[in-house]
């Protein structure tokens, strides 16, 4: 600790002494981390029309960015930069200044909500995953850290960062990018490495049509900060890129022969792109042996929630197989079903294989099967939604519709 | 922003010897799973606007401290104002069944110095309500009384709750204990800080008094109003009471009057897990905290935080806190059990509605 902080003392003393940055210049963090979190989310359909991908509720009481925030919070890393720009307003709101996350350390940069800005000279929306990042070259040169941790604020799993620095280290890597085996018929739909038995990087394909491995980039990215930011620079001028990391910056690395290494992650991550697999991947929380289970006190999932009561559970009520939020009132008959804070679900009422977002209200009698109901949204009395017929669509309701007879 | 500055005493102790309140005074009293009495007090205040509070602590101040912090989930931890922890007389209030104690504020009088605000709203940790204290505030401001006192028509028998001798709205005199149709004292009063100051140099001879015992010669000269509050309310001095004002939340009205959306109680944040109700879970009229795993069957009961409940076992009219762990076959009915027990397997903690079982905290 002691250690550690002499040594940002010092880097803040001597970058005033040079007059760089004035006082207001921050002192050096070895490792920052950068998180995209302003993608559209598109293929999500309403349940992205009216906030950004990462701000979506999900598993009861979170919402979507919470995990990677807690990923940084529990691999002690404690200066955040959120790239945002899609809907941002209630990722703003929602991320405040941090503390939900531990990010409003006094030592540390915290988080800084990075959105797209206008100079003197032009101005830019962020046009691809990396143009984001060269954007904001300047945060970066503010913290002047040793490593660059790049995150999507969209993907759902439990890891510790530092456990990939300091493999990162190990291998004296110039990037590390985080992979995971997926099966061999999907991995034609993810960015593919072939490595060699010391996990050094030989080949990188984007969507190979015929994948020479299984191991799949999950957008997960340590960088040398100087090497980031040369190659970030060099990028931004050449008029062939499409300044994305997976398309241009990491083939581009490969190809000048730089140090590039995995780490090998064997746990649950998802990256929850579609309403199936946005379904999906709730239904992995539930069952007595979970995919992804949530009750992990050693490695908490922190976030921004509201104060509630606790659930109620009515006299005639039955939950089988659920996760409840608090202020939620179940007074109907649910099964294998998330429910998340502030719901109700009325007397009579039946939901099954489905995901109750924030404030949801089912009313009496209503029959809801594998749906996904929007943050207050309202299905009216005896209304049938959803159907078993798993070769159908989920059912999706947006955020604040009313669902009423004869509209299902 | 409200032109008032809140103090709340939460040096009470309950009078009757309880395993509940043994180590921990009634501020910290765990309530309906997830709350602590004190967040009552406080989320009034700062719901009200108010963002300067002092807390008069108890002896045992450990759970909570431990609970409050530096009022960081209350919005109070801030550059101007916040949350300043005020030291209270060492063997609290409740021998003298006071609830305000002179000497509590004569000690803590540079808090009241210190401060620019016209008025002092003061409250004990005793009652279970949601209340605007904005409308106390303005109804006193108007009044032109010097203090005015939060009460309500007794609804029945209360030995620990103080009353009020009162002609029409002006209080007369004061007792200990209230009857049917008696003016019950909330245990919350608006006073002029420059008033409040005033009277403690007043009464600063008769320092080991309640501030409404000491006025008891003054009700003549001193205007003391009653303002009458219509909502839900309960006062918590004992544990009977303790366990109905749980169990009452079982009952959706009240629990949606206490719990407003737009005006929430505010309480110490966890970040534990939503609560699960595994397959073959039988739960019915309860109230189930985060992260709770429910395989057994729970009826007519308050389950505090990450409780287990496994298969078989069975938990009917009870209270139980946070951790506790009910083991297989175990059954726990007409019972209060504290956090961090384990009911082992098979076992029974049975009491009466009349006379519950408890069962005491256990070591983490």
């Amino acid at each position: 600790m002691g250690a550690v902080i002499t040594k940002r003392l010092l880097s803040g003393a001597l970058r005033e002494d040079e007059g760089r940055k004035g006082k207001w210049a921050m002192s050096k963090t070895e490792c920052i981390a950068m998180l995209l979190a302003g993608g559209r989310g598109s293929r999500l359909g309403v349940l992205t029309s009216k906030i950004a991908k990462p701000a979506v509720s999900f598993g009861a009481k979170y919402r979507i960015i919470d995990f990677v925030l807690s990923n940084c919070a529990n691999s002690g890393i404690d200066t955040v930069g959120v790239l945002t720009q899609y809907r941002p307003y209630l990722l703003h709101s929602y991320i405040g200044n941090g503390s939900a996350w531990d990010l409003d350390s006094i030592n540390g940069g915290g988080i800084s909500i990075l959105p797209p800005y206008e100079t003197q000279t032009s101005s830019a929306w962020y046009a691809g995953t990396a143009d984001a990042i060269t954007q904001n070259i300047g945060f970066i040169e503010q913290n002047d850290p040793d490593y660059i941790l790049i995150l999507s604020g969209d993907q759902l799993y439990r890891m510790d960062y530092q456990k990939m620095l300091d493999v990162h280290k190990k291998h004296n890597a110039d990037l590390t990018v985080a992979v995971m085996p997926v099966a061999w018929e999907e991995a034609s739909r993810f960015g593919i490495m072939t490595q060699d038995e010391d996990g050094k990087i030989l080949n990188f394909s984007e969507k190979p049509e015929k994948p020479e491995s299984n191991l799949a980039s999950m957008g997960i990215y340590i960088f040398n900060a100087k090497l980031l930011v040369e190659t970030l620079k060099a990028d931004a001028i050449d008029q062939t890129s499409e300044h994305d990391f997976g398309k241009n910056i990491i083939p581009k690395l490969l190809a000048e022969g730089k140090q590039l290494y995995t780490y090998q992650f064997n746990g649950f991550w998802r990256d929850v792109g579609t309403i199936s697999s946005y379904h999906e991947t709730s239904m992995d929380l539930l069952g007595p042996h979970p995919a992804f289970d949530l009750f992990t006190p050693d490695f908490p999932i922190l976030s921004n929630s509201s104060t509630r009561p606790p659930a109620y559970v009515g006299s005639n009520a039955h939950i089988d197989d659920c996760l409840v939020g608090n202020g939620a009132q179940v007074l109907g008959t649910i099964r294998h079903s998330i429910v998340s804070t502030d719901t109700f679900i009325g007397e009579r009422a039946v939901i099954e294989d489905s995901v109750l977002l924030p404030g949801c209200t089912v009313k009496a009698g209503a029959h809801i099967v594998r749906a996904i109901l929007g943050e207050h949204s309202v299905v009216e009395e005896d209304v049938a939604l959803g159907s078993i017929d798993m070769t159908r669509d989920t059912a999706v309701i947006g955020d604040d519709v009313v669902v009423g007879k004869g509209e299902e | 922003m409200q032109n008032a500055i809140g103090l709340i005493t939460a040096n009470y102790s309950t009078k009757e010897p309880s395993v509940l309140t043994e180590s921990r005074p009634i501020a910290s009293l765990p309530f309906l799973g997830r709350y602590r009495l004190v967040d009552f007090a406080l989320s009034n205040m700062i719901n009200a606007g108010i963002t300067t509070v002092g807390l008069v602590m108890p002896y045992n101040y450990r759970s909570l401290t431990d609970h409050v912090g530096a009022g960081k989930d209350w919005g109070l931890s801030r550059k101007k104002g916040g949350l300043f922890n005020l030291p209270g007389s060492a063997f609290g209030t409740s021998r003298t069944g006071s609830r305000f104690l002179v000497r509590d504020l004569v000690h803590n009088k540079i808090f009241f110095e210190r401060s620019h605000e016209d008025y002092v709203i003061l409250s004990s940790c005793n009652f279970v309500y949601n209340m605007d204290y904005r409308n106390l505030i303005s109804a006193h401001a108007s009044s032109g009384a010097d203090i005015t006192v939060l009460t309500q028509t007794a609804k029945g028998k209360d030995e620990d709750v103080i009353g009020f001798d009162v002609e029409g709205n002006r209080v007369k005199g004061l007792k200990h204990g209230v009857v049917f149709g008696d003016t019950a004292f909330l245990d919350c009063f608006v006073i002029g800080r420059k008033a409040l100051l005033q009277m403690l140099e007043w009464y600063e001879a008769t320092d080991y008094l309640d501030i409404f015992e000491a006025l008891s010669s003054d009700y003549e000269r001193v205007n003391v109003q009653s303002f009458n509050y219509e909502g839900y309310i309960v006062p918590v001095f004992n544990t009977r009471a303790y366990f109905k004002a749980n169990m009452d939340l079982l009952r959706p009205e009240v629990s949606d009057e206490l719990f407003p959306v737009e005006r929430p109680i505010r309480t110490k944040a966890h970040d534990n897990a939503p609560a699960k109700f595994e397959s073959g879970s039988h739960v019915t009229n309860a109230h189930i905290s985060g992260s709770c795993r429910i395989y057994g069957s729970v009826a007519d009961s308050i389950l505090g935080r990450s409780v287990v409940v496994e298969s078989g076992a069975a938990v009917r009219n009870s209270i139980v806190m946070q951790s506790c762990i009910i083991k297989s076959g175990a059954h726990v009915e007409n019972a209060i059990v504290d956090r961090n027990n384990i009911v082992p397997a098979g076992t029974e903690l049975r009491g009466t509605p009349d006379a519950l079982f408890i069962k005491g905290k256990a070591r983490e």
